[in-house]
C-alpha cells in the first residue's frame, strides 16, 4: 500500500509542528485536533502552501519536498477543499469548476466531470455566479472545483466549519458519497468527533503540533491517551451491518463482530446495508452478572483490556473487548471501586443509547 | 469654433500625457502596490510612506526638485547623460516622468487596497487548481481587482490632466511639446484673456465630469450595491 | 502646547493697529527685500508685508479686491488699466526702467551676443512668458529685432515669471537665459555666471510703475511708503540692482503709451 510521508518540523515561540508520519494513500483519513493544534498548518505543508525548511514529503514515493528540492503548489496532483468556499466571484459555476480542469494536463479520468457534477448534485446551478449561491452549493461547487482536476489526493480543511447545523446536514451525505463512490484519499481536516466517525477511515488526532494518535480509526478512538483529549465525546465507533428490520416494533437489528445491537429504525436502512454507529462512553454502563428485567435492550459480555483514568478525577474509563471490538465505558471511580473491576473480568456492558452515523 | 488651434493642441497634449502616464503607472503601480500588499518586511511601511509623499508636498515644490534632479547636476541628470539620453526638463518624457511620480499615490493606493481586500486566498485557490502565479495573477487577481483597476486609471488619468505646478516648474511651457490645457489656462488667465480660459477651463470640465460619470455608471462595485 | 502656540497667533494679528500690504512684480524680488528693511528699520513701529507675483496675476487679483496698499508693476500698462477703472488713489508713478540682459551659468555670457543664441550647442534659452510677463515681451522683442527669433523659437522655453526663469538657467537645465538685469545683480546669481546687457534699442521700454490702490486712500502708512521710494537710500538700492530711475523727484506721470 501506498503511503504519504511527511516530516516537518517547526518551530516559533507561540506554535511549533513536530510530524513524523505515514499515511495511506486510501479512504479518508481525518485529521482530528483543537484550533491551534497545527493539524491545519500541517495540510498546508501537504499542499505546499506553507514552506517548513528542511521537511520532507513524499506521496507514494514521489518526493515533493526535501532539502533541496520544493514541487509547487500548482504541480502538485491534488486537490483542496478549504474553510470557506473561495469560488472565483467573476466566474460561474461551471466556468469555476472548468478552472482547475482546463490547466490539467493528465486526463487520465478517474472520474469525470459529469460524474462530479451529478455526485454533488449542482446540475441545476451551473450558469449562477457564486454571489447566487447558497453556503452548501457554494461548498459543494468548491469541492466539485477541486475534483476536477483529477486530483490523486483530495485535501480538505474543515470543508464544513462555515455552514451552520442544517447546512452541514446538506453536504454531509455528499462527502459521505465521495467516500464511497472515488478511490482517491482524502486527507480531512476537523475539529469535529462528529465528522470523524461519519467520514474516516483512519484518525490522526494532534495536539500542540505533536500526532497524538496515528491509525485505523475504531482503534485509534479508543487508543491510550485519546480519551482524556476527546473529553465528553469519548466513544466507540462499531460498524456493522443491517441484519433484521423489525417492522412490529420498529427496531432493526447490527450485527457486528462480537455481537448485535438493537437500534430504533430511521426508516431509511436497507438490509445487509453496512452501517456505522457511534456509542459514547458515558452511555455504556458495566456489571458484574447479567442484568435482568432492565429497561436497556442492549447487554453484551465480554473481557475487560484496560482501566484508564479519565479528565475527571472522580471517574474512569473501562475498556471492554467483545468479540473483535472494544467498547469503552465511562465510570465513576466509586462505582467502579464497588463492583472491584479489574483486567480481564468478565463482564457485562449495557448500552443506553447508540447513534445510527 | 469654440476652441482654437493652439487649445485644442494642448488638449490633444494633455490627453497624450494622461494616457502614457496612467499606462505606465498601470505597470510600475501595479509591482509597486503587490509587493506593498504581500511584502512581509518591515521597512515596506517606509515605502509606503514615500509613495504617499506626492500628496501631501506642493506639487511646485516637487517639480522645483525635479527640475534640479533632473538637470545636469542633478542625479537623475547625471544617469540620463551617462545614458546618452537628452536631459529630461523641457521635454514631453520629462513631463511622463514627472507626471508618473506625482500622480503615483493615485495608482499604487487603490490597487493596494484592492490587493489587500482580495488577500492571498484565491491565489492560494488558483495553486491548488494548478495555475502558476503568473497565471493566477492575470486570471483571478485581474478581474477580481478590475474596480480598483477602474478607479486607479480613472484617478490618475484626470489627476495628471489636472496637473498644473509639477509642469509649470519642468516643462517650460513649449507649444506642442510641453504646454499642456492646465498651463494653457493659467497662460490664458494671466494675459487677461479670461474668455479664452473660460471657454478651454469649460472643455475640461465638461471632459472630467463625464470621465468620473462614466466611473460611477460603470464602476461594478457601485452596482451590487 | 499647539492652543499655546495658536492663542499667540491670534495674538499678533490682532496686536498692531496698521498694516500695509505691497504687492509687487517677481523682478523686484531682492531689491524690495532691501528697501522694506531699510524702511523698518527707520520706521521700527510699522507693519508692511510683501508679496510677489507676476504682474498680470497681481492686476486681476486687485480687480478681485484682493487686500493690497500698493501695486508695484513690471509694466505701466497694468497700473494704467486699474486707475482707468478706479481701483487707484493715487496717480500712475513711473518709479524704474527695468534692464533685460542674457545670463548663463555654463557660458560665458558677458560675452556673448544675441545672434550667439543660434549656436546649435545652446539648446534650451529661457525667457519669460511673453503672453503675461513683461521682460517676457520685451526679450521676444529683442530677438525679434535681432532677427534671430524664427531660428531659436523651437529652443526657447518659458517661465512663468522672471524668477523661475533665472531658476531655469540657475539649475542649468537651459543654457542660457534673459532675465532682468534686477535678478542677475543679486549676489546669488551674479556669482554663479556673467551677464551681458541687452541694448535698449531693441526693445520698447521696460516702464515700470505704481500705484496705491483705492482700499489705502486715507492709509498713512502707504504713503509713507510711497514717498520712502522716492529718498535717496531707497534710489540707491534700486540703483545698485540695475534700474534706471526717473531722474526729477516730480517726473511722474505716465509717458502715454498703450
Amino acid at each position: 500500500m501506498d503511503n504519504i510521508e511527511a516530516r516537518f518540523n517547526l518551530s516559533f515561540s507561540n506554535f511549533n509542528l513536530d510530524v513524523n508520519i505515514k499515511i495511506p494513500c486510501q479512504g479518508v483519513t481525518a485529521i482530528l485536533g483543537h484550533s491551534g493544534s497545527g493539524k491545519t498548518t500541517l495540510l498546508r505543508c501537504i499542499a505546499g502552501l506553507d514552506y517548513v525548511k528542511n521537511g520532507f514529503l513524499s506521496y507514494g514515493g514521489e518526493v515533493w519536498q526535501n532539502e533541496k528540492f520544493l514541487l509547487p503548489t500548482n504541480k502538485r496532483p491534488l486537490g483542496y477543499v478549504f474553510q470557506e468556499a473561495h469560488l472565483f466571484p467573476h466566474l460561474n459555476v461551471l466556468e469555476n469548476i472548468g478552472y482547475g480542469l482546463k490547466r490539467t494536463k493528465t486526463l487520465n479520468e478517474v472520474i469525470n466531470l459529469d460524474q462530479i457534477i451529478g455526485l454533488l448534485g449542482i446540475n441545476g446551478i451551473l450558469t449562477r455566479r457564486p454571489e447566487k449561491l447558497s453556503g452548501g452549493e457554494k461548498q459543494r461547487v468548491a469541492i466539485a472545483r477541486a475534483l476536477a482536476v483529477n486530483p490523486r489526493l483530495l485535501l480538505m480543511d474543515e470543508p464544513l466549519a462555515s455552514l451552520d447545523t442544517k447546512l452541514k446536514q446538506e453536504v454531509l451525505p455528499y462527502l459521505q458519497k465521495l467516500h464511497n463512490e472515488l478511490k482517491i484519499p482524502i486527507l480531512y481536516v476537523t475539529h469535529s468527533p462528529q465528522e470523524v466517525s461519519q467520514l474516516a477511515d483512519y484518525l490522526i488526532v494532534m495536539k500542540s503540533g505533536k500526532v497524538l494518535a496515528n491509525g485505523p480509526l475504531s482503534e485509534t478512538f479508543s487508543k491510550t491517551g485519546l480519551p482524556v483529549y476527546l473529553g465528553d465525546e469519548i466513544g466507540v465507533i462499531i460498524e456493522g451491518i443491517i441484519g433484521e428490520i423489525d417492522t412490529k416494533w420498529n427496531l432493526v437489528r447490527i450485527d457486528f463482530d462480537g455481537g448485535i445491537l438493537w437500534v430504533p429504525d430511521n426508516e431509511q436502512m436497507i438490509l445487509n446495508q453496512k452501517v456505522r454507529t457511534r456509542i459514547i462512553a458515558r452511555d455504556v454502563s458495566i456489571a458484574k452478572k447479567e442484568p435482568e428485567k432492565c429497561s436497556i435492550q442492549n447487554k453484551l459480555s465480554g473481557k475487560i483490556v484496560q482501566i484508564l483514568n479519565d479528565q475527571h478525577k472522580g471517574k474512569l474509563l473501562i475498556y471492554v473487548s467483545i468479540g473483535g471490538s472494544v467498547f469503552v465505558s465511562r465510570l465513576t471511580r466509586k462505582a467502579s471501586s464497588e463492583l472491584a473491576l479489574t483486567v480481564d473480568d468478565h463482564v457485562w456492558v449495557q448500552i443506553k443509547s447508540v447513534a445510527i452515523l | 469654433m469654440l476652441l482654437d488651434d493652439n487649445d485644442i493642441q494642448t488638449i490633444c497634449l494633455t490627453l497624450k500625457l494622461a494616457s502614457i502616464t496612467t499606462i505606465i503607472l498601470l505597470i510600475i503601480g501595479t509591482l509597486l502596490a503587490w509587493w506593498l500588499t504581500h511584502s512581509k518586511r518591515k521597512w515596506k511601511k517606509i515605502i509606503n510612506a514615500i509613495v504617499a509623499l506626492p500628496l501631501v508636498l506642493p506639487p511646485s515644490v516637487l517639480g522645483f526638485y525635479l527640475l534640479l534632479a533632473m538637470g545636469p547636476n542633478g542625479f537623475v541628470g547625471k544617469i540620463t547623460n551617462a545614458l546618452g539620453i537628452s536631459p529630461l526638463p523641457f521635454t514631453f518624457s520629462g513631463l511622463v516622468v514627472a507626471s508618473v511620480l506625482y500622480s503615483l499615490p493615485f495608482m499604487v493606493q487603490p490597487l493596494n487596497n484592492a490587493f489587500e481586500s482580495i488577500g492571498k486566498r484565491p491565489l492560494e485557490v488558483a495553486a491548488t487548481l494548478r495555475a502558476s502565479p503568473l497565471d493566477a495573477f492575470f486570471s483571478v487577481i485581474l478581474p477580481m481587482a478590475l474596480p480598483g483597476y477602474l478607479t486607479a486609471s480613472i484617478l490618475t488619468f484626470a489627476h495628471t490632466v489636472g496637473e498644473f505646478g509639477v509642469v509649470l516648474m519642468i516643462g517650460g511651457n513649449i507649444p506642442g511639446k510641453t504646454r499642456v490645457s492646465s498651463v494653457q489656462i493659467y497662460d490664458h488667465v494671466e494675459a487677461l484673456e479670461y474668455a479664452a480660459a473660460h471657454r478651454l477651463a469649460l472643455v475640461m470640465v465638461i471632459f472630467s465630469f463625464l470621465v468620473l460619470l462614466a466611473l460611477y455608471i460603470w464602476n461594478p462595485k457601485s452596482k451590487k450595491e | 502646547m499647539f492652543i499655546v502656540f495658536f492663542m499667540l497667533c491670534l495674538l499678533s494679528s490682532s496686536a498692531y493697529a496698521e498694516k500695509i500690504t505691497i504687492a509687487a512684480a517677481a523682478d523686484l524680488k531682492y531689491a524690495m527685500d532691501k528697501i522694506v528693511k531699510v524702511f523698518k528699520k527707520n520706521h521700527p513701529l510699522e507693519d508692511l508685508e510683501v508679496i510677489f507675483g507676476s504682474s498680470g496675476k497681481i492686476f486681476a487679483q486687485i480687480q478681485q479686491g484682493a487686500p493690497y496698499d500698493l501695486y508695484f508693476a513690471a509694466d505701466i500698462s497694468y497700473p494704467q488699466e486699474l486707475s482707468k477703472n478706479g481701483f487707484a488713489s493715487s496717480d500712475v508713478k513711473l518709479y524704474a526702467i527695468g534692464k533685460i540682459v542674457l545670463w548663463s551659468t555654463t557660458h560665458n555670457a558677458s560675452k556673448m551676443t544675441l545672434t550667439d543664441l543660434k549656436d546649435t550647442k545652446i539648446k534650451h534659452i529661457a525667457i519669460a512668458n511673453p503672453k503675461h510677463a513683461p521682460y517676457g515681451k520685451r526679450a521676444q522683442e529683442a530677438l525679434e529685432a535681432t532677427k534671430v527669433w524664427n531660428d531659436i523659437k523651437s529652443k526657447i522655453v518659458y517661465g512663468d515669471n522672471i524668477v523661475q526663469t533665472a531658476q531655469f538657467v540657475q539649475s542649468g537645465n537651459a543654457d542660457i537665459g534673459i532675465i532682468a538685469l534686477s535678478i542677475a545683480m543679486n549676489p546669488e546669481l551674479s556669482n554663479q555666471g556673467a551677464h551681458w546687457p541687452i541694448p535698449d534699442n531693441l526693445h520698447k521700454p521696460l516702464e515700470q510703475a505704481y500705484i496705491i490702490t483705492k482700499r489705502a486712500a486715507n492709509n498713512k502708512l502707504a504713503r509713507k511708503f510711497a514717498d520712502f521710494m522716492e529718498t535717496t537710500p531707497a534710489r540707491e538700492i534700486m540703483i545698485k540692482y540695475g534700474f534706471v530711475l526717473p531722474k526729477e523727484r516730480d517726473q511722474t506721470k505716465n509717458p502715454g503709451k498703450k
